[in-house]
């Protein structure tokens, strides 16, 4: 039991022997090794907030969703070569490429798989009226105001946002879709156009007869230097 | 204090400077009210307002670092919460998802069509736009009509049957309404009424005459309380026979406006609007000889005569004193008529009889019936029939005079003479003159059915409440003010099940599923018949929005002999002690029926710019006279009963009478519209539906606050209308023009693409509000209630500033000028951010990100226009109205972000897009603000300033051209077109 502090005062004008340490000699340790621990901590939380966005797990980049009916692009475009617009047929002339009305799918399962236990939910849809409801794969807040139609018209290809459908089982997200990843291309769109011709073609690649990205973006009239501009997206 | 007092003397000075003359927006600022003063530089009155919350520094502290450690929580939400994506089973035919579509049909008014484009996304209304190929619009809207969309989305709406005002079954109002039928049968219908609006439906026409076959003695009723038997009454006087007049504005270069709504509300508004702004544009369009002059006199204020060349205020009797005066000179009437003529008015009789053949005079529907006869006769003597004015068979089914019509029908149900009502979308238990006591003789009725959108004190009344497919939402058929048929198409199955008027009336003549397409379409394909192929013309009249060729085919009437001695005998002068009530419609409830519409309760009426409220208008020098100030609330004592009502002073209203605006007050109403106002209908009398004479007002020392907006975002200087008579303008194109800085210290931007801009004609703005209003609508902008009106925060992006110039009594002038962001070169917003929420972008507009704004309000006190809106609340989130009625092309904003116009930045950016797939430039015209494509006048202009050939290139080449505020170098992209103004030399200034 330490004495009270006023005896202690009182000690020190009279001469007593001096004070004992308040502190034991740990305390110098503890105390730092308490301010470094907080300091890493601190650190390790921005870097953490910082990375974690980037992760798969907050995008859901390559991350499967799973799905009411499992439907697999990789059987539809990759192995029967269906064209992207034969079920999203918006995807030139709207700012929405589409999602195909059931009746799309039936065009097919009306004659083949016609009883695929698969199938159930689509047949269902057709019979009671009722649309199928799907899991949203890419999704953007609000505040985005994203066009299909101007992408596709000027030589971005399908799969350079959406990556391989063709390879997909179960649809996936192909890209992060975050404002970086958006700018990236706005800013120096080159590198990623194509052709025209090449836009829903699923395994295009460059040969020597292609034009160069500088080639394409005049031919065009793209201005990257307006592309950046806060009102292409956001309104 | 000094600072302050300094800027008072500062803007005295200011005024002072000003050759006599003097510009100001309010009495209260005329008379240099402290109070006003300090408005004028505050960004934020309303701000020392929170004071009052006594929130201590302590807890200021505890709340700030508590919201400053949880801001980051905010960070932390779900994420990409789970979203779904539904498409449809079966694509609608023709739809495109993302891609709007635009279908023609027409919303009533007052009974009579105007046409809209209803824009289309998946399928759901999201806007309405004019259809420029109806007559009636000619692509402009009107401020009610655009709230029909809010209208069709008011969550308020009626949603089930009800009885006795409880909920009930659709088949219990069925089964009552036919088991009544072999009993209306024995008798031939003699108990059975039907009361509605003024009806212009062919097919409800063809309906009631098919009824009248099965049950021979039932009788039609009409009342529309803001209706125009004045007109009717008046043209029986004068041609003996219900003609329409039909106005033409484009030939007359001489008008008398009578109170003439021939601006603002008479059938085909929009479309008198256009012609007579052309006019007025004319001569700084360089054809000088073609601007016309309108002369106005009027009791209580209009648009018209805010925008005559010469107006004149008068009390009721000296009006109809005036007008006989004039016929008189005119040769139209007895000599004796001639006394007590105003000294002006030989000349504006010169003036007129000068322009014969181009001449035109106009009353409006609260004068009586003598004055519309005379007006009849007065045109007749100007030549005007055939030129200026065409007769046409009345547009409206069956005419009568509602105000008989109406009152049989009581007397009816009193004496217990009626069995069964139908009351067909009309409210008359809260719109029916008070003398009649409409509810009492309701009570008498066995069985009533009410047909409503919602439920409202009729509805609570009758026995039986039938929930109504909004115009929106049903199959009907409507005329215009000139005839033109537009059959009405839904745009969306009703969303509370509703019914059509055709479908109820059916039920009566024994269908028992009645369909409403199939009763519409079945009189459009009799009237079709032997024209062609019937389908075909019923698909061309859906797609164009009109039956082409249907408008009425001008008829000759004439003039029955002796009219002076038929006409009603002249109202005693009521002199100057004694004071006389006007009822006269609110300008955007009309009869009480929109007053649910939060977009119509905010936006500012003109002139008192008041909001969420209506006012006993008065005259300032009569109000001074009374010891009465603004808001102070009085008294009303009159033959017909007492009344409380806040008093509003408002200059240019005619002496000696007080105006009552009816349309408020409504007690059974939705959340929005609830007991708003105080209720004029209250006093109306059958015999006095426009005027009581004889009212005295008793201040009760109690005040009212009242959210007018007239000293809201005030601008610092007057000299930003600028205006000249066309003689000055003569002698000085260059009047408007004034020294611009030419050094700036910022690096000028290049735009080698498009640089975006506006022009504003105030020589064309009649200040009738659809801007604000079509820029409410497209741009989700929020309602934010009376308490934050009056807290200056107001949401609209584009306002309607007036101006008047002289005295207040008589202002020499008003003048409209909308404000809105100017979009300047240099900014003084764009350097103030800390975080660049507000940016210049590469075609110039000045831009707002939302996501950006952190909310520190630097640019808007840095605005010198006062044209930037912060979201103090999340009033978008707050609102009521289903998630389905905003336009999905614009965010939504939350608390703590600044918003401003944005020239509809999203109509750009289609455009846009729509030109760079085609690869080519946007063509001049395909983009349209929603402000420019609502305006009736055409006043806004908005393109390319880049093309020097595009409209707003050439509008912005006028001499009459000036920017606001260019002394402090901001360089606006908005400019305006100074008005001129066509006085008589011959009268003299007041």
């Amino acid at each position: 039991m330490p004495p009270p502090n006023n005896a202690r005062r009182a000690g020190g004008v009279t001469g007593v022997p001096a004070v004992p340490g308040v502190f034991s000699p740990t305390a110098n340790i503890l105390t730092k090794l308490v301010l470094y621990t907080l300091l890493a901590a601190l650190i390790t939380l921005a870097g953490g907030a910082w990375f974690f966005p980037n992760t798969t797990y907050a995008t859901r980049v390559g991350i499967a969703q799973p799905q009411p009916v499992p439907f697999s692009h990789e059987h539809h475009v990759g192995g029967l070569g269906l064209d992207c617009r034969y079920c999203h047929t918006s995807v030139e002339v709207s700012a929405t490429a589409g999602l195909p009305p059931t009746h799309t799918c039936m065009t097919c399962h009306s004659q083949i798989w016609t009883n695929a236990e698969l199938l159930a939910p689509v047949r269902q849809s057709l019979a009671t009226g009722t649309p199928i409801r799907w899991n949203r794969v890419n999704a953007l807040p609000d505040y985005v105001f994203f066009n299909h139609s101007i992408h596709v018209a000027k030589g971005v290809a399908c799969t350079t946002c959406h990556g391989p459908v063709d390879a997909m089982p179960l649809t996936w997200k192909g890209a992060s879709l975050r404002m970086s990843w958006c700018l990236d291309c706005h800013r120096d769109p080159a590198p990623n156009l194509r052709p025209k011709e090449a836009v829903f073609d699923m395994d295009w690649k460059p040969t020597a007869a292609t034009p160069s990205g500088e080639q394409l973006m005049a031919s065009y009239h793209i201005h990257p230097e307006t592309l950046s501009d806060c009102s292409v997206c956001h309104r | 204090m000094t600072a302050r007092k300094e800027l008072a003397e500062r803007i005295e000075g200011k005024l002072a400077g000003r050759s006599g003359r003097s510009l100001w927006r309010s009495l209260d600022e005329l008379a240099r009210e402290p109070a006003v003063l300090e408005m004028l530089h505050a960004e934020f009155p309303g701000l020392p307002d929170l004071a009052e919350a006594r929130v201590g520094r302590r807890r200021l502290l505890e709340l700030m670092g508590a919201s400053f450690a949880l801001a980051g929580l905010t960070g932390c939400g779900p994420g990409e919460a789970a979203e779904e994506a539904t498409p449809y089973v079966t694509m609608p035919p023709g739809l495109v998802p993302g891609v709007a579509r635009h279908v023609a049909t027409a919303v009533s008014r007052g009974g009579y069509a105007d046409g809209v484009l209803v824009v289309q996304q998946m399928g759901r209304p999201v806007q309405l736009e004019g259809n420029p190929d109806h007559p009636a619009s000619l692509g402009a809207l009107d401020p009610i009509i655009q709230a029909g969309i809010l209208d069709l989305y008011d969550p308020d709406r009626s949603r089930t049957v009800l009885k006795a005002g409880r909920a009930a079954s659709t088949n219990g109002m069925l089964k009552a309404l036919v088991d009544r039928l072999p009993a209306l049968a024995a008798d031939g219908g003699g108990g059975l009424r039907l009361l509605t609006g003024t009806v212009t439906s062919p097919t409800l026409a063809r309906q009631v005459a098919a009824l009248k076959r099965r049950f021979p003695a039932m009788q039609w009723h009409r009342w529309e309380a803001d209706g125009r038997d004045a007109l009717r009454a008046g043209a029986l006087l004068a041609f003996g026979r219900p003609v329409d007049t039909v106005l033409h504005l484009d030939r007359a270069k001489t008008i008398l406006a009578i109170e003439s709504d021939f601006l603002d509300g008479a059938p085909g508004h929009l479309h008198y609007a256009r012609d007579f702004a052309r006019r007025r544009r004319a001569a700084g369009e360089g054809r000088p000889e073609e601007m016309s002059r309108l002369y106005a006199i009027e009791s209580s204020p209009t648009l018209a005569g805010a925008r005559a060349d010469h107006r004149f205020a008068a009390r009721p009797d000296e009006i109809e004193a005036t007008v006989r005066a004039l016929a008189a000179e005119l040769g139209a009437g007895p000599a004796a008529w001639r006394q007590d003529a105003p000294g002006w008015l030989a000349a504006v009789a010169r003036d007129l009889s000068a322009s014969r053949g181009a001449a035109l005079v106009h009353a409006g529907p609260a004068q009586p019936p003598a004055v519309h006869a005379l007006v009849h006769a007065i045109n007749d003597a100007l030549g005007a029939p055939g030129r200026t004015v065409t007769y046409i068979e009345p547009v409206e089914a069956d005419p009568v005079d509602h105000g008989d019509s109406l009152k049989g029908l009581v007397d009816d149900m009193a004496a217990g003479r009626v069995d069964t009502l139908l009351i067909l979308g009309a409210n008359p238990v809260f719109t029916a003159p008070a003398d009649l006591d409409f509810a009492r003789a309701l009570a008498k009725v066995p069985l009533s059915v009410h047909l409503g959108t919602a439920p409202d004190e009729t509805a609570m009344l009758c026995t039986w409440h039938v929930p109504e497919a909004h115009e929106l939402e049903r199959w009907s058929d409507l005329r215009a003010f000139d005839g033109t048929v537009t059959i009405q198409q839904p745009q969306t199955r009703p969303l509370w099940g509703g019914w059509s008027p055709h479908e109820l009336l059916a039920v009566l003549d024994g269908e028992t599923r009645p369909d409403g397409h199939a009763i519409v379409r079945a009189t459009w394909m009799e009237r079709f018949q032997g024209k062609g192929d019937a389908d075909r013309l019923w698909d061309d009249a859906l797609r164009l929005g009109i039956v082409p060729d249907s408008a009425a085919a001008p008829l000759s009437a004439s003039l029955l002999p002796a009219l002076s001695d038929r006409l009603p005998p002249p109202p005693a002068s009521t002199g100057g002690g004694t004071l006389t009530a006007l009822f006269r419609p609110d300008p955007w409830l009309r009869d009480g029926r929109y007053a649910n519409l939060g977009w119509l309760q905010e936006l500012p009426r003109p002139f008192t710019t008041l909001t969420w409220d209506n006012a006993l208008l008065i005259a300032p020098a009569t109000a001074e006279r009374l010891g009465l100030k603004n808001e102070d609330v009085v008294e009303l004592r009159s033959a017909a009963g007492t009344l409380r009502a806040p008093v509003w002073r408002l200059a240019g209203h005619a002496p000696d009478c007080v105006t009552l605006p009816f349309g408020f007050g409504r007690k059974v109403v939705g959340r929005v519209g609830h007991d708003v106002g105080f209720d004029a209908f209250r006093l109306r009398r059958l015999d006095q539906l426009w005027q009581l004479p004889g009212v005295e007002l008793r201040k009760t020392g109690e005040t009212h606050r009242l959210a007018a907006t007239q000293h809201h975002q005030m601008i610092d200087s007057p000299d930003v209308v600028r205006h000249a008579t066309l003689d000055a303008f003569r002698r000085d194109p260059g009047f408007a023009k004034r020294k611009e800085p030419e050094h700036s210290l910022y690096p000028p931007y290049e735009y080698p693409r498009n640089a975006w801009g506006m022009a504003i004609s105030l020589d064309a703005c009649i200040g009738c509000n659809a801007c604000t209003a079509a820029c409410q609508g497209e741009n989700n902008i929020a309602v934010v209630g009376k308490e934050e009106v009056l807290r200056n925060r107001q949401m609209h992006w584009i306002r309607i500033d007036t101006w008047y110039e002289g005295e207040a009594a008589a202002p020499d002038q008003t003048l409209f000028q909308p404000m809105t962001c100017m979009h300047c070169e240099n900014a003084p917003c764009e350097v103030v951010c800390p975080v660049a929420a507000t940016m210049h972008d590469a075609d110039g507009l000045n831009v707002m990100v939302y996501n950006r704004c952190v909310g520190t309000r630097f640019c808007s006190n840095n605005c010198p226009y006062k044209v930037r809106r912060f979201n103090y609340f999340n009033y978008s989130a707050d609102d009521n109205r289903l998630p389905m009625s905003w336009n999905p092309d614009v965010s939504v904003r939350a608390r703590g972000v600044m918003e401003k116009c944005t020239y509809c930045v999203q109509r750009i950016r289609n455009a846009r897009i729509a030109a760079d797939r085609e690869n080519r430039p946007i063509r001049d015209g395909e983009v349209k603000t929603a402000c420019q494509q609502a305006c009736p006048a055409e006043a806004i202009v908005f393109g390319d300033l880049n093309d020097p050939d595009s409209a707003v290139s050439r509008r912005k080449a006028s001499p009459l051209d000036y920017g606001v505020l260019t002394d402090l170098n901001t360089r606006p992209r908005t400019t305006y077109q100074a008005r001129l103004r066509n006085p008589n030399p011959e009268i003299r200034e007041v």
